[in-house]
């Protein structure tokens, strides 16, 4: 990428929020918004940065970001080895298929509860929580991806005398991509949920963007609210551009596999 | 389906619940916190046969929370589809619009419910909106790009034939686009239960599927969070296998496509 598309490209997703924002400030002083409502940019700026001095904004987001990657990680591990156990052994596949539609149809906050009941109010809960949100919908995309796996690509490759577990991680695995790289995505996304519905009901947890936002409400702080989800967003965000793109651009678009369109 | 396959699709479920009924049927685990299958049916057909006002409580928990998924995601689709096709048919208003569709795509539902309860109060008005918001961003991108997949070619021959730019829509570029569109509806609907479901949690007043699961855990009543939880299982698989395979089944199977 050259100096000047990226200079375009910065412009242009740069210059809708700051129409939007112009908009937005200039909407609040017109109509004289209250700020318990909704407060100006300014506002929210200007509260983000003192919070950020006091380290507590920090504090929160490394709290969650702790939880959130440890949970995803986790789940995808997981996902990935069950899946391909699925989509491997045709037995364990008619065993699961029912068992797995029912598990991915459980909204994961259901499952937060039953873990506050039985692993405590703390972190674990969270923590788990964050595994179970992602790890079905991971389990059931790597099954699909691998089962999609042309069987002519791994005959050749086992005819030229490839072992199992290369047939896996070499053939099978990269094969799926188009499906597992899509997955990824949905399931990062399942985990900020299932992160931020734990945090809120998880009575000892002090730290978190989730607890931030849901204490705000006691002091109906709206800015603190805008703060809370901006940093999800821009967390989601930049997750997405430093990893889930970069990996997307060296793999399945390298090699031209078609990339399903999921949002 | 061959028996065979139906056994083996029952086993886990058939050998997970007989074990743990025998565990606690023998107080070999706690059955204030895991209380047996039996007792949790048994919870439920309570719930069931429990009236107020003349109704059923359960089947009003399952009505309400059924009645603002509908709402929500009816919202959430039209709003969607409509963001979708202007999305498709203007850059202008895709490069303004689509910097703020990625920041806020990614915010689960759950997160914006203390905004909206500040803005709109408990009840019913927040879940539905929440709801709709989250169904919302599935639906456009896919419609987005449905829309974009079509062919000009195929446009240019339906316009040449005589076409205006509304049929062109309903009966080009919407058909064309059904799979993406169908797509995005069941990723949508996904969402929207999960949010719905969610934000009774905190945000629903007496009725709903969420709200009786949480005010169950907060008076430590196990067999009606676990009774609560396998119900909703059931209910969306039903929704989904139902309904958005039925809609394929009439539309876009008969076309020759299927949904991924």
């Amino acid at each position: 990428m050259t100096l000047s598309t990226l200079r375009t490209r910065t412009a242009e997703t740069l210059l809708p929020f700051l129409v939007g924002g112009i908009l937005w400030e200039g909407g609040c002083r017109f109509f004289d918004v209250s700020p318990q409502i909704l407060p100006p940019p300014s506002l929210i700026a200007a509260q983000a940065v003192e919070l950020w001095a006091k380290g507590a904004l920090r504090q929160h987001i490394l709290a969650s970001l702790f939880r959130l990657l440890l949970g995803y990680v986790l789940a995808v591990t997981a996902g990935i080895i069950l899946g391909a156990l699925i989509a491997l052994k045709s037995d364990i596949r008619r065993m699961s298929s029912l068992t797995l539609s029912l598990l991915i149809s459980i909204p994961t906050i259901t499952w937060v509860p039953v873990l506050l009941i039985t692993m405590g109010l703390g972190d674990r809960t969270v923590i788990t929580a964050v595994f179970l949100g992602g790890l079905f919908e991971m389990i059931y995309s790597t099954a699909l991806g691998v089962e999609n796996v042309n069987r002519r690509i791994v005959d050749a490759a086992r005819i030229m005398g490839a072992k199992r577990t290369d047939l896996f991680f070499r053939v099978m695995l990269p094969a799926s991509l188009s499906f597992v790289i899509p997955a990824l995505r949905l399931c990062i996304g399942y985990c900020w949920r299932a992160l931020i519905g734990a945090e809120i009901l998880s009575a000892m947890i002090r730290w978190g963007l989730g607890k931030m936002i849901f204490e705000a409400r006691f002091w109906n702080d709206v800015t603190v609210m805008f703060i809370g989800l901006l940093s999800i967003g821009l967390l989601a965000v930049l997750f997405d551009r430093v990893f889930l793109r970069r990996l997307e651009r060296i793999t399945i678009e390298k090699w031209g596999i078609a990339a399903r369109i999921d949002a | 389906m061959k028996p065979r396959t139906v056994f083996l699709a029952l086993l886990p479920l058939a050998g997970f619940l007989l074990t743990w009924q025998v565990l606690a049927d023998q107080r070999w685990i706690n059955t204030a916190l895991f209380p047996s299958p039996g007792q949790i049916a048994a919870s439920m057909a309570a719930l069931m046969t429990e009236y107020e006002d003349g109704r059923s409580v359960l089947a009003m928990h399952v009505f309400t929370t059924g009645k603002r998924l509908a709402a929500a995601a009816m919202e959430g689709i039209v709003i969607g589809m409509t963001g979708g096709c202007l999305l498709a048919v203007s850059r202008w208003f895709y490069r303004l619009a689509n910097p703020f569709i990625l920041l806020i795509l990614p915010i689960p539902g759950i997160a914006m419910a203390p905004l909206f309860i500040v803005w709109l109060g408990f009840g019913d008005q927040v879940i539905i909106t929440i709801g709709a918001v989250t169904t919302f961003f599935p639906v456009a991108y896919n419609t987005y790009a449905g829309i974009r997949s079509v062919n000009p070619q195929i446009v240019h021959a339906a316009s040449i034939m005589g076409a205006g730019p509304l049929r062109i829509l309903v009966q080009v570029y919407l058909p064309w686009a059904a799979v993406y569109i169908l797509n995005g509806i069941k990723l949508g609907l996904a969402r929207c239960w999960r949010t719905v479901v969610a934000v009774e949690f905190i945000a629903a007043a007496d009725w709903g599927l969420g709200y009786m699961i949480w005010d169950a855990a907060e008076h430590l009543n196990a067999s009606v969070v676990y009774g609560g939880i396998f119900l909703l299982a059931l209910l969306f698989v039903i929704l989904e296998k139902g309904l958005i395979n039925g809609i394929a089944r009439l539309t876009v199977n008969r076309w020759g496509f299927s949904l991924s």
